[in-house]
């Protein structure tokens, strides 16, 4: 990623936005783990994906 | 004959058993009802025990009552599963004061129909949020194998009590692993079957998009069994198929003739311990498979299963995370904060990818009927271990006991977790992955690795 988003800052605005209170001694590792969730993503970021895939409306395996 | 009371015993034994005279179900249930007295203080696999209820079963069914494949069989579930009586704890303290169930969840209530006996309710990972089976609110389900180290999980206190020969069947859920990682660290017999065959009505959910419900037990004539009575269209999960039921024990014994059996390279081939690979390497030899396949984007399949499950696990409990965040297990309620705020771009993008690599996958299974791939990158972690190396790699245990199992539920196909185990070592097991729909095949290889004593599942 060429502009490393900071991170402290998108739990505290996003937790705002989302009126989900986050204590002090919590947040920490909320940070911590949108971390590690940047870090699993990229795979899944890097494939392109063709206009016409939609997701599947009724789910059949 | 093994004695119908021993822990040693399976299910067919005691229905066998039961059905024919030759022992009553009150004494299977008393003989039970000792084991797990005297093996709780070690593994902690059971949270609630309803002896009352498997007694009076018992007694109705020694006066000839319930009778069916399972007769006089005792099972415990996943405290995620409804136990009429009793608050659907899912592994949490908050559900204690949720809802009493009014009644049985369908899987319980088929497995009683078939004559099987429940004798409660099991520890798990909280809210299935987890693949190491410890828990903060009940402490951690102990390996019989070895209780200092985990069982895995979520269906930790499953895969306990049926590897210490407390019960020979239990059932679990299994959204990304959580039948498979518990079966391969307790050296079990699991199968998660395809999504949507097995009615989901009346469990507490997770990631509905994920969610399947099965059985773990000690042998593959267990797993038949069981599934073949729990199968069948239920309105009360929307998800469940109205295909006719499949009914896997007719074939179980035809062997592996005519299948044609693929080992996963590239993605499964790579970021795990030795013992998973020399595992899938001893299964492919005894089933004679020598050809390696590739599941495309399976690394990215991973990344999508975890971010869906994240999102949608945190959307469900915003609520709670708002109002009782103090009462989630630290180890949970963290990741589901962390989940609640991740963006909606990345969810989105995670389900168009699953139309593709579905597609991928489907296409794979035209040349090949069985996929082979490790369940776990390593053998059970000690209890409390938070990271551990992979190939050189240290990496957080919690997020990656999943690794091949999470590309694998991601698009529901059915699975049986087969269980190896090297001298002087401890278990590992191996995913046996079929095409949707066909467990039957899954368990055919199962049957046969078991017959040929290279997948063994013995009680600690």
């Amino acid at each position: 990623m060429a502009d490393k988003p900071d991170i402290a800052r998108w739990v505290d605005e996003e937790a705002k936005a989302i009126g989900l209170p986050i204590a002090p001694e919590y947040r920490a590792n909320v940070i911590v783990n949108i971390e590690r969730s940047l870090a699993i993503v990229q795979p899944l970021l890097a494939v392109e994906l063709e206009d016409e895939l939609t997701p599947l409306p009724v789910y059949r395996p | 004959m093994t004695d119908p009371t021993s822990k040693a015993a399976t299910a067919a034994e005691i229905a066998r058993a039961v059905s024919s005279g030759q022992a009553k179900a009150l004494d299977v249930i008393e003989a039970t009802l000792k084991r797990i007295d005297a093996a709780e203080p070690t593994v902690n696999a059971f949270t609630d025990v309803v002896a009352d209820r498997a007694r009076r079963r018992a007694r109705e069914i020694d006066a000839g009552q319930h009778q069916g494949p399972l007769t006089g069989v005792p099972f415990a579930v996943k405290n995620l599963f409804d136990i009429k009586g009793l608050p659907t704890r899912a592994g949490s303290k908050i559900n204690n004061d949720g809802p009493i169930a009014k009644r049985d969840g369908a899987l319980v209530r088929r497995l009683e129909a078939a004559g099987a006996i429940l004798v409660g309710g099991l520890n798990m990972g909280e809210y299935a949020y987890d693949f190491t089976g410890e828990n903060a609110h009940y402490g951690p389900s102990r390996n019989p194998h070895d209780p200092t180290r985990m069982t895995g999980g979520s269906s930790g206190g499953s895969g306990a009590a049926t590897a210490a020969g407390e019960v020979p069947l239990t059932l679990g859920s299994d959204t990304n692993g959580s039948i498979r990682v518990p079966s391969s660290l307790c050296g079990l017999f699991g199968l998660k079957p395809t999504y949507g065959r097995l009615s989901r009505a009346g469990s507490f959910p997770f990631v509905d998009a994920f969610d399947h419900l099965g059985p773990l037990a000690r042998s593959t004539k267990d797993l038949a069994l069981s599934f073949d009575a729990m199968q069948g269209w239920d309105p009360d999960d929307p998800v469940c198929t109205d295909r006719p039921a499949d009914m896997t024990m007719l074939s179980l014994d035809e062997g592996i003739g005519g299948l044609r059996i693929g080992i996963a390279g590239d993605y499964f081939a790579k970021g795990g311990e030795p013992e998973c690979f020399e595992a899938v390497a001893t299964v492919a030899k005894a089933l004679g498979a020598t050809r390696t396949v590739v599941l495309p984007q399976a690394a990215a399949a991973r990344a999508a299963a975890y971010v869906i499950t994240a999102m949608e696990g945190a959307q469900l409990h915003l609520g709670r995370l708002r109002t009782r965040p103090q009462d989630f297990d630290g180890d949970t309620r963290e990741r589901f904060m962390a989940g609640a705020l991740l963006p909606g771009a990345w969810y989105v993008k995670a389900q168009r990818f699953r139309r593709q690599y579905r597609a991928n996958v489907l296409k794979l299974f035209e040349e090949v009927d069985i996929v082979l791939a490790p369940a776990t990158p390593c053998s059970a972690p000690r209890i409390g271990q938070t990271m551990m190396t992979l190939d050189g790699v240290e990496l957080a245990v919690r997020a990656n006991l999943g690794v091949y199992t999470q590309p694998i539920s991601f698009i529901g196909l059915p699975v049986v977790a087969v269980p190896t185990r090297a001298p002087g070592k401890m278990p590992i097991g191996v995913q046996v992955i079929a095409r949707p729909y066909n467990e039957s095949a899954a368990l055919r290889v199962a049957a046969h690795l078991e017959k040929q004593g290279v997948c063994v599942s013995t009680p600690a």
